[in-house]
């Protein structure tokens, strides 16, 4: 399929600190793709850059293929960030001017305002409104012009339980009419559970990149209980298909290279004459996955 | 170019300030206008002889001079905002290029321009007309030039606002740098010959709308100053005001948003 978004060693320095280093992933056509990564991992900095509000120290992008233009940039509705709107004119109009620069048809304003619930707000200035209500309204805004993609910078930023529930739904809506998502979030949870695709980034490098059924699922663990533990630990740690090793009380808890399983772990320590009395295979949580990646 | 003109007017026309500073503007403006005819000195009246054509042209505009730092103000305010709100930074995403960001300031800032001419051209006509009998047309429209140096000056003067905007980013720090500016150059003046620092930013500004009573003054303190007469400083203003521009856009177009 073809690639929305291709960026190709991606580097942007502050000064002296340096915010990205060498970062190239690609957003297929259709996915849901997460950005994640801590506070200040380079997430929004990254989507500065494709979106042409910051310059890129070396590296380069593309959008559908093609140079950058007016006509791509309104392809794509974006939000960075906070919301950013007047805050002396009303929701309507606000999305007037919204409208205007994305060459959209001014119809489309009470429809994208109703389906983000904000309809009977519509003449009530911006600052009036509540942070959700903010978050919904550049929600809104990013949605006219029928944009093929949306850029989502931590969308569910500020919400309360119901307002992230209905911005997923939101999400996915949008996402069965075969859109392309790009989400920027720290919430592990988040992107576990709308995202197709997941790029991690730890202090500027980009630590993983793929299908979330790869990057987040495919290694699991395997719990070994043995008698003689350190006789185990001493063997497991000359395998070659052992990844990492972590002992917790009476558990050895092992990450084994792709392709690998437990049942070669139980080969291997039959045949050195260790016996486990209990051998374990747990699916990673997403918490201690993450971490993974992003200590190596 | 007009949608563009036609987007920002969105903003603009529902703010306050924006109506605050013209409405400042105009109705100081008539204020001084009228009441300078009753202005004594060394007691004489200066009287309604004042506004007649075509000498009030360059009266009137010389006047409104000092009223295109207020518009500055305003433009530096409405560009400044757009950083303060991340508007600016919304605009690129949505759609627009930083050439599309400079042209439409500059389309509002040739609409203000317009605007203060046009007040200009109104309370010049009305107290001229009011003052003058049986004015001829020639006597009408002879000195009309100084509403075109007005027209370049006062644009001249917001394009200077909007590159400080854009530079400092913040309102009242441009506010003070803008303001700083045109005293900085007065200084700066002093110490280099007229024949150069006659071609200065400021100073060739200035030009455009020269003191009506210049050459009383220079007999009464007895030293001359030389500046450019309004027709000739017009080709330097334009030069500046395409320069500032440039490099408004330059500056846009290099940092970070």
């Amino acid at each position: 399929m073809a690639n929305v978004l291709e960026i190709q060693g991606l580097s942007k320095n502050y000064g002296s600190v340096a915010a990205l280093q060498n970062v190239s992933f690609s957003v297929p056509q259709g996915s849901i793709y997460g950005l994640l990564g801590p506070n200040g991992s380079g997430k929004t900095t990254t989507l500065g850059i494709v979106l042409d509000v910051l310059n890129a120290s070396s590296g380069s992008f593309q959008w559908f293929s093609q140079p950058y233009s007016g006509a791509s940039k309104r392809r794509i509705g974006a939000i960075l960030e906070t919301p950013n709107f007047y805050p002396y004119l009303s929701a309507y109009k606000n999305l007037q001017i919204v409208a205007d620069i994305k060459k959209a048809d001014h119809a489309e304003i009470e429809k994208v305002l109703d389906v983000t619930g904000l309809l009977q707000r519509r003449n009530s200035p911006f600052k009036s409104f509540s942070l959700g209500m903010k978050q919904r309204l550049a929600l809104a805004a990013s949605l006219l012009g029928n944009p093929e993609v949306l850029v989502l910078d931590e969308p569910t930023n500020g919400l309360d339980p119901q307002g992230i529930a209905d911005v997923r739904e939101l999400i996915r809506k949008i996402a069965s009419e075969g859109k392309t998502i790009i989400i920027a979030s720290h919430l592990l949870d988040e992107v576990e559970k709308v995202c197709t695709h997941v790029a991690v980034l730890q202090k500027g490098i980009l630590k993983a990149a793929g299908p979330v059924s790869e990057i987040l699922a495919q290694q699991d663990q395997v719990l070994v209980s043995v008698a003689q533990t350190e006789n185990a630990l001493s063997l497991l740690k000359t395998l070659p298909f052992v990844e990492n090793i972590i002992p917790e009380r009476e558990w050895l808890k092992l990450t084994l290279k792709q392709g690998f399983s437990s049942a070669d772990v139980n080969r291997s320590l039959f045949e050195n004459n260790i016996i486990a009395s209990q051998l374990v295979v747990r699916k990673k949580s997403l918490e201690s996955q993450f971490l993974e990646i992003v200590n190596k | 170019m007009l949608t563009l003109l036609r987007t920002e007017y969105r903003k603009i026309l529902p703010y306050r300030t924006f109506w605050v500073i013209l409405g400042i503007f105009t109705g100081l403006l008539f204020l001084i206008v009228r009441s300078a005819a009753s202005i004594t000195i060394n007691g004489q009246t200066a009287g309604p002889t004042l506004y007649n054509f075509p000498d009030i042209w360059q009266r009137l505009t010389y006047i409104a001079s000092y009223f295109n730092l207020l518009l500055g103000i305003l433009v530096i305010i409405l560009i400044t905002d757009e950083y303060g709100f991340r508007t600016l930074r919304q605009q690129i995403i949505d759609g627009y290029f930083r050439t599309d960001v400079i042209a439409s300031k500059l389309l509002v800032l040739l609409s203000i321009a317009f605007f203060a001419t046009l007040v200009v051209a109104s309370l010049g006509l009305g107290f001229g007309l009011s003052a003058t009998e049986n004015a001829s047309a020639q006597q009408i429209t002879g000195n009309m030039m100084y509403l075109v140096y007005y027209f370049v000056q006062t644009l001249g003067y917001m394009v200077l606002a909007m590159f400080v905007a854009f530079l400092v980013k913040k309102n009242g720090l441009a506010i003070i740098a803008f303001l700083l500016y045109f005293f900085v150059e007065w200084i700066i003046r002093f110490k280099i010959d007229d024949s150069i620092n006659q071609y200065f930013p400021g100073k060739v500004l200035n030009s455009l709308a020269p003191n009506p009573t210049q050459s009383i003054i220079d007999s009464a303190v007895g030293i001359t100053t030389t500046a450019l007469p309004p027709q000739q400083a017009i080709f330097p203003a334009v030069f500046y005001i395409v320069l500032l521009t440039v490099f408004a856009y330059l500056l846009l177009k290099s940092r970070d948003l």
